[in-house]
């Protein structure tokens, strides 16, 4: 579930650019505000803290003093009024502080012989534990100076920061005494937290109005780019006649005008090249058709003289036979001719209809019997007991299974042909295999071109066009089918049809095998 | 009797050649070399069939086809060296019966052709066939719908004669070419697809949504029940 999540993020990331800038911009600029936050909240909250303490320590600097006048000046030696002069110290200094609430120590330093003994007031929320033992160790030694500490303190069941500042107090005849303020600073303190979290909030909107900014300005820069992608991709698709709109003169327009320059060259060129190759197609087309009239004439007037060849002498029939099976000849070149050139036009158009393969196959098969018998070979069909039904343009798969079969006849040394109609959910298939001459792998690799021959100096005489198996090819591929060769030279050829069971099914593997022991090449 | 064929060929040599081969094999034969005195040749000969190449000056076959279809509705063969499906569809919708491209297989494939639509389809078996409001009578090749005779070709009429005939039967395509054709092989079916097209057009009372001659999807064609 979670890596799913993140797989998405990662996906919708590496796809859109105004997503990763976005992105890249909100990080930078909360990084950026983050240390600048923290070095600001730093140095404000030193300031705040090294003023709050200096007024401290002046205060206290004022009032220690004044304390130890007033009881340098005193001149009472007697321990009740000493002490009556000690206990006002605290309710005087609590009441006298200037800044905020202080809470006040007046201690004895420990281990002295004096003649008077005193009592150390304190104030009431205080406790002597509260000052640091250490602390009372350095202001005991230390003469004539103010000696200050921060502290957290409990007040109230609170932490609360504190300033503790102690100075020596000398009074007469009883000796040493330790005076204590504690300044209460946690006023510093909520400052401090409500700058800083001001400081937060103000960041993280800043944050957010960044991230809106980086979005909507990089939708201004992608937006074009995006267009352009859009349009080129409409382009590739064969729209040619698509262009970006092209304003003003920045970057981005020109990039328009370069791409529509490119995409005007791009129309210019296919359209040339698409009107030559119509032309040649055309030409071809024409050429065939013209032909065919003569043709016609040179057919019936030979015809005719067949009819009486008995009138003529040996060598005349000859000559009569040579010019009957030329021009049979001739007309398979013309009409293969012509089928090419409609396929090369693309204007061939299957007429895809429920056929039975296995009636399709013995129709292909009865037709070339007599040819089959009279070279003594025998062709073996194989197929499944019920019917093979599957939407195919029924005259050109006939045409491939004969194509094939007469081709399998032709080279397959006189010994069985056999022939397999298989069937899957999504696909039927056809394999004749010859055991005969087979071919070598560069002789079937050129098996489906173009008046290609695997013998050439076989006699052109008999034979078929040099066409048949291209013509196969287009065939099977206007059914979106494979047809695909396997051979291996002096063991045989086996040539596999394969075809969708429904007009535009997909399949992904042929129903039956293609000679695993062969080598293998496909055309698909 | 010796039937009498026009042949409509713009190829001099090719029309005088199929005219012997004609005249040869037992038939009287006139040739015509564009399409005017085609029309001329068809009014004074009096043709039993007529051979139409498609591509003839200056008006095209089809139109020749057509205007001997508004007359007559003798059997016209098209000849034609264009393998173009939209040329062939479009004479057969012109009226042509049956076509043949150049160069046919042979004269005896063009000839059997020729026989095939000369010869009456075969003895009939009932003077009379009734589907529906058709009334359908055999001998005297006429076809009343309502006591109003309709117009039809001799293709036409026994096209309908043969699903007539076998009223719960379905034909393939295959089988009606094998019998109203007689071809054995190898046909194109769109042959049946277009005549049966035009034939419902004469007798349905709505050619698209036919109750005459009913498509049995997938299979073929058959007389409609009522």
């Amino acid at each position: 579930m979670f890596t799913r999540v993140f797989a998405a993020l990662i996906g919708a990331f590496r796809r859109s650019i105004q997503l990763r800038y976005v992105t890249l911009t909100v990080a930078f600029s909360a990084i950026s505000l983050i240390a600048v936050g923290g070095f600001l909240s730093f140095s404000i909250g030193n300031g705040l803290f090294q003023t709050r303490v200096e007024q401290i320590l002046q205060e206290s600097k004022r009032d220690s003093i004044e304390v130890q006048n007033t009881f340098s000046s005193s001149g009472a030696t007697d321990a009740v009024s000493l002490q009556v002069l000690v206990n006002a110290v605290v309710p005087n200094l609590e009441q006298n502080a200037a800044s905020g609430s202080r809470r006040v120590a007046l201690l004895r330093t420990p281990n002295q012989a004096t003649d008077q003994f005193l009592q150390s007031p304190i104030s009431t929320t205080l406790a002597d534990t509260d000052i640091p033992l250490n602390l009372r160790q350095k202001v005991a030694k230390t003469d004539y100076r103010i000696i200050y500490r921060t502290e957290q303190l409990l007040v109230g069941g609170v932490q609360t920061p504190t300033v503790i500042v102690g100075s020596k107090i000398n009074i007469p005849v009883a000796g040493q005494y330790e005076l204590y303020l504690v300044y209460d600073i946690s006023d510093v303190q909520a400052t401090l937290d409500f700058m800083q979290s001001t400081l937060a909030v103000g960041g993280i909107i800043m944050i957010l109005l960044l991230g809106i900014v980086a979005y909507f300005v990089t939708g201004r820069i992608v937006a074009p780019v995006a267009r352009a992608a859009e349009v080129a991709e409409e382009l590739a698709l064969g729209s040619l006649d698509k262009r970006l709109p092209e304003r003003g003169q920045d970057i981005v327009s020109t990039l328009a005008r370069s791409f529509n320059r490119m995409a005007q060259s791009l129309e210019t060129q296919i359209g040339e090249l698409s009107k030559l190759s119509k032309m040649q197609q055309r030409f071809v087309s024409d050429v065939s058709h013209e032909l065919r009239t003569p043709l016609t004439t040179i057919k019936l007037a030979a015809e005719m003289l067949e009819a009486r060849s008995d009138e003529l002498d040996e060598k005349a029939r000859r000559s009569l036979d040579t010019l009957i099976s030329q021009v049979a000849r001739f007309e398979s070149l013309l009409s293969d001719l012509l089928e090419i050139s409609r396929y090369d036009a693309g204007a061939v158009v299957a007429e895809l209809e429920s056929n039975d393969l296995n009636t399709v196959v013995k129709i292909a098969v009865a037709g070339l019997e007599p040819l089959a018998e009279t070279l003594g070979c025998e062709l073996r069909v194989k197929h499944p007991k019920n019917p093979v039904l599957a939407d195919l343009d029924r005259r050109r798969i006939e045409r491939v299974l004969r194509n094939l079969i007469s081709n399998a006849i032709e080279h397959g040394a006189g010994k069985p042909i056999q022939i397999e109609v298989g069937q899957s959910k999504s696909a039927v298939a056809v394999t004749i295999t010859d055991y005969g001459v087979g071919m070598s792998r560069s002789q079937m690799d050129r098996v489906f071109d173009r008046f290609w021959r695997a013998d050439p100096a076989r006699k052109r005489t008999t034979g078929g066009t040099g066409l048949g198996l291209a013509i196969s090819l287009e065939d099977t591929h206007v059914h979106n089918g494979w047809l695909q060769v396997t051979s291996k030279p002096n063991q045989g050829t086996t040539f596999r049809i394969t075809l969708p069971r429904k007009k535009d099914g997909i399949f992904t593997e042929s129903p039956l095998p293609l000679g695993e022991t062969l080598s293998q090449r496909s055309i698909t | 009797m010796v039937h009498k064929v026009l042949v409509v060929e713009d190829e001099e040599l090719l029309n005088r050649q199929l005219c012997d081969m004609l005249e040869n094999a037992g038939y009287e034969a006139v040739g015509s070399l564009d399409g005017v005195n085609a029309m001329l040749a068809f009014k004074s000969f009096n043709p039993d069939l007529v051979l139409l190449d498609i591509q003839l000056p200056p008006t095209s076959g089809i139109e020749v086809c057509k205007e001997i279809r508004s007359v007559s509705g003798v059997p016209v063969i098209m000849l034609t060296a264009k393998t173009d499906d939209e040329d062939v569809v479009a004479g057969l919708e012109a009226g042509a019966d049956d076509y043949i491209f150049k160069p046919m297989p042979s004269f005896k494939v063009l000839q059997a052709r020729i026989e095939a639509r000369l010869r009456p389809l075969r003895e009939p078996e009932v003077n009379e066939l009734v589907i529906g409001p058709l009334v359908i009578d055999v001998l005297g090749h006429e076809v009343r719908r309502d006591g109003v005779r309709v117009p039809l070709t001799p293709l036409e009429f026994n096209l309908l004669q043969t699903l007539a005939e076998s009223p719960k039967q379905v034909f393939t395509r295959e089988d009606l070419l094998k019998k109203v054709w007689g071809y054995h092989y190898d046909a194109d079916t769109r042959l049946v697809n277009v005549h049966v097209q035009r034939l419902r057009s004469k007798i349905e009372d709505d050619p698209d949504n036919p109750k005459i001659v009913v498509t049995e999807r997938g299979v073929g064609y058959k007389a409609g029940q009522f």
